[in-house]
């Protein structure tokens, strides 16, 4: 029986409800120390000890106590001195009395040893199905653990391979990343051969009209036309002075083929004897060339080939004698802007 | 005759049990005074005899003399050791005179007709013991009569659980549950007595 059923039975027992075997049972639990089903005993028993007074009252006759009183031993047999009696199916109330409070000391009725051992065999079944309820109970959680364990070295080999990918992802990134600029100054260098390239390819073109030019008497307005359309063209503006306040002029200079191309306007006619010369003012006038302003004539295209162009700070175009001279000696007639 | 002291049955003191165990007759003559009219009401009710009950009230007080040092004050009052003996061997007489075929155990009608002239307060009876017996009567009445019959027979007639449900022909766990239920109800509608320590 469990707890809860024998538990339910002390209100039966009070009642005297229960059959010898459920009696010793409960007995045998009560026995055991059982505080709450003692204490459930004492209240329903109290209950039942009141049940006689709820009766109507009886007198009992009046000879009884006479035939009491003279029928008694002379003394009380001491608790001790138990004689031997026949065996009552009936429970003892000194044993009952046990039930209402937890024993003392060892209750001194026939049915202890039965008692004790029902309670013997109760503790022993109630140990060994604790214990086993314990081996049980380790063993499901040992289970568990390991389960646990198992699952927790999964998630860990699964995260380590996450981390592995992202890893690798990384690199990958970062590889692209390396490919791209890579890529990027590529498409630069290959930009920079393509502008190369197109130069050459535009080089190739003016020469190649140039030369149709000589076969088919082609002019240098045409040359200039075409060096217009070419980029990185290096461009200085000239300006008339005070002896040529109309005139002006611009010089072009292609450094893939270091020419210079002057092309000047209004200029006043050259007198006999003279000519223009163009200088570069370098560290000192370095001569680019000369030419000469008929009568009638309003522009001038001089083309020369000068290999240090760029380093030259100003231009100028002076009025020099014919033949020209080392060093400026005439009249400046156009200048450039510092 | 004995003079005896004012004591209520319901609350007889346990060094009176402790003179009558010294072999004081007179002390033996008080409990008698005091508790014989309880125990007689009960054989009676028992048994269904007067005749009966009387023997058996003489078997008991006798045992009482012989064993009453076995009893312990701390385990139990003296009313409920003395109930308890007094209804424990009236249902072992029930129990012998139903095997040897005699009459089933007359109903309490018969043996309150037959004993109209006894029936009556004890002449010891106090004010506590009246209001008491209108406590515990008001709370019997008060439950339903199914569980008051149930409580009855078990009580009364010696009846187990099985035998009760056999005899009023209900289910088992049925008449475990009207028992269960009315000792608990009784118990709750006496809570007012064990408030004022005086439970027996």
């Amino acid at each position: 029986m469990t707890h809860e059923e024998l538990e339910e039975s002390v209100p039966l027992y009070a009642a005297g409800a229960l059959d010898r075997t459920e009696r010793q049972t409960l007995e045998a639990h009560l026995l055991s120390g059982c505080a709450s089903c003692h204490s459930a005993l004492k209240d329903y028993q109290s209950v039942a000890a009141l049940f006689p007074l709820g009766l109507s009252p009886t007198r009992p006759p009046r000879h009884l106590k006479a035939a009491i009183m003279s029928g008694r031993n002379p003394a009380p047999i001491p608790a001790e001195a138990t004689p031997n009696e026949p065996a009552r199916p009936s429970l003892e109330p000194g044993e009952w009395m046990n039930h209402l409070f937890p024993p003392i000391a060892p209750a001194r009725s026939w049915s202890l040893p039965w008692a004790i051992g029902v309670a013997t065999l109760l503790i022993v079944t109630v140990g060994g199905y604790l214990a086993w309820n314990a081996v049980a109970q380790r063993s499901e959680d040992t289970s568990n653990i390991q389960q646990l364990e198992a699952s927790l070295q999964d998630k860990s080999s699964t995260l380590t391979k996450l981390q592995r990918e992202i890893g690798d992802q990384a690199t990958a990134l970062t590889e692209a990343r390396h490919e791209l600029q890579e890529r990027s100054h590529e498409t630069a260098e290959l930009k920079e051969q393509l502008a190369q390239r197109e130069a050459d390819l535009e080089e190739a073109r003016v020469q190649l009209s140039q030369r149709s030019g000589a076969r088919t008497g082609g002019t240098p307005q045409d040359e200039l036309a075409t060096l217009l359309r070419i980029p990185n063209v290096k461009v200085v503006s000239l300006t008339g002075s005070d002896m040529a306040k109309r005139a002006a002029g611009f010089l072009l200079y292609d450094a893939r083929t270091q020419k210079v191309w002057l092309y000047s306007v209004n200029l006043p006619e050259c007198p006999t004897g003279t000519i223009y010369q163009l200088w570069a003012m370098q560290t000192k006038p370095v001569s680019i060339g000369t030419f000469v302003m008929d009568r009638g004539d309003t522009a001038h295209l001089l083309v020369k080939k000068v290999a240090n162009f760029t380093d030259a700070k100003t231009f100028s175009v002076s009025l020099e004698p014919s033949g020209g001279r080392p060093q400026p000696t005439g009249p400046m007639y156009l200048l450039s802007r510092s | 005759m004995d003079t005896p002291s004012r004591h209520a049955t319901s609350t007889i003191d346990p060094s009176l049990l402790a003179l009558v165990a010294n072999g004081d007759q007179q002390a033996f003559s008080q409990l008698y005074d005091h508790s014989s009219s309880l125990l007689f009401t009960l054989a009676v009710r028992i048994l269904g005899n007067h005749e009966e009950a009387a023997a058996l009230l003489q078997d008991v007080y006798l045992e009482v003399w012989r064993k009453v040092s076995r009893y312990d004050v701390g385990r139990g009052t003296p009313v409920a050791w003395l109930v308890t003996l007094t209804r424990s061997r009236a249902i072992d007489r029930l129990r012998t005179r139903t095997a040897r075929g005699s009459r089933a155990t007359p109903s309490l009608e018969d043996g309150a007709a037959a004993q109209l002239d006894d029936q009556g307060p004890s002449p010891f009876e106090t004010q506590t013991d009246q209001e008491l017996r209108i406590a515990i009567g008001a709370a019997v009445a008060g439950l339903p009569q199914a569980q008051q019959q149930a409580i009855e027979l078990a009580y009364y007639e010696g009846l187990s659980h099985a035998e009760i449900a056999a005899r009023l022909n209900q289910p088992l766990g049925t008449v475990k549950t009207r028992i269960k239920l009315g000792m608990s109800k009784l118990r709750d509608g006496l809570q007012r007595w064990w408030n004022h320590g005086e439970r027996l």
